[in-house]
């Protein structure tokens, strides 16, 4: 249970994902917009948020359908080229939601695609962060996911300690007190 | 409802700078405490109309039974929303214990709830007892020193050494720089 207070979880499992009731279900109206009595009708499309989903799922209530960001139109956008993608506003949390959602909808694909987008997109992380320029590349921060976020960010601080450290001169500095060794015996 | 009003609680928490507090917000707190009430409301009642229509609550799985499914995850959802907020609230208290010592500043003062003032002090008293016993104050010294060599007077004749950088000869009275 190391996740259950981690709060990038706990805000991930909030990503809306759409799906079928399978049975009819009391009192919970306000799932549906659509319902006119207090009750959600079998069959109906819902979109539930990802915890509720989950649960349902386990209990043979609904059925998943593949979420938005997961769909042909992205895929083929990621094969044209990875690193351009606006994976931010499709789904900030698009790695650990696909690593979730992978087993729900039995999707096999989904691992080798998330893959590859990740390895496609790192690249381009990994060179923004080290070259020079401080505030550069504002446009770039907003196609990324909340992971690769945290990447850049850590890329990014490693790269000012190391110029700072290597503008501060050498590490150690020996106390002036130390240059003289008093002799031994 | 839902857990809707939770995660926004929690996001308000993440857009924090990482070991920065902001004020306890008491009414989003309060109002997910009454979701979670209603929640439980209908939860009773769906149950209640179970009992009423003679059917066995182990296994029966109509439409209330997966309206009371329903109400019973969000009602934990909201419980865990919550238990982060005051978990993820608590562990930067703490650092700010070791950080800024055994008194709050003052604009941290108004952003603490009451009980994360008392988690404060009596953790600050915790580890007050610890350090008293063991007579070592742990707080000081929090980064590790530049200088890695200290100065070493031998009291007994030992003789030649041999440590990882250096050979020195230790005998009495000698005065030496060892890591």
């Amino acid at each position: 249970m190391a996740s259950y207070y981690d709060i990038d979880d706990i805000i991930m499992e909030d990503e809306l994902i759409s799906t079928v009731f399978q049975i009819g279900a009391n009192g919970v109206g306000m799932l549906d917009p659509g319902a006119e009595r207090n009750c959600v009708e079998q069959g109906a499309k819902v979109e539930l948020p990802f915890w509720l989903a989950h649960e349902l799922h386990l209990r043979q209530a609904v059925a998943v359908t593949v979420p938005p960001c997961f769909n042909q139109k992205t895929r083929k956008e990621i094969q044209a080229d990875a690193a351009c993608v606006d994976l931010k506003s499709r789904c900030s949390y698009f790695y650990e939601l696909g690593c979730k959602v992978a087993p729900l909808i039995g999707d096999r694909t989904i691992g080798s695609f998330l893959l590859y987008a990740f390895t496609g997109r790192y690249k381009e992380v990994l060179s923004k962060a080290h070259s020079a320029a401080f505030i550069m590349a504002p446009k770039f921060l907003t196609l990324l996911t909340k992971e690769e976020t945290r990447l850049y960010e850590a890329a990014r601080s490693s790269m000012t300690a190391f110029k700072k450290w290597r503008v501060g001169g050498p590490r150690f500095e020996r106390a002036s007190i130390l240059r003289k060794r008093k002799p031994t015996d | 409802m839902y857990g809707r009003r939770a995660s926004q609680l929690l996001k308000d928490l993440s857009t924090n700078e990482p070991g920065q507090l902001s004020s306890f917000d008491t009414d989003a707190f309060d109002q997910v405490i009454k979701e979670c009430d209603a929640h439980h409301i209908e939860l009773q009642g769906m149950m209640r109309k179970m009992q009423e229509e003679g059917l066995d609550m182990q296994t029966t799985r109509n439409a209330d039974h997966y309206g009371a499914v329903i109400h019973h995850l969000a009602l934990i959802r909201n419980k865990r929303c919550l238990m982060a907020y005051v978990y993820n609230r608590a562990e930067v208290i703490q650092s700010l214990r070791w950080k800024v010592g055994a008194v709050l500043p003052q604009e941290v003062q108004q952003k603490v709830n009451y009980s994360e003032e008392e988690y404060f002090k009596n953790h600050s008293a915790a580890l007050e007892s610890y350090m008293s016993e063991m007579e070592v104050d742990l707080t000081v010294d929090m980064v590790p020193p530049k200088d890695p060599y200290i100065k070493v007077r031998v009291l007994d004749d030992i003789g030649d050494v041999f440590l990882s950088d250096q050979s020195p000869n230790l005998a009495r009275h000698s005065i030496h720089f060892l890591k």
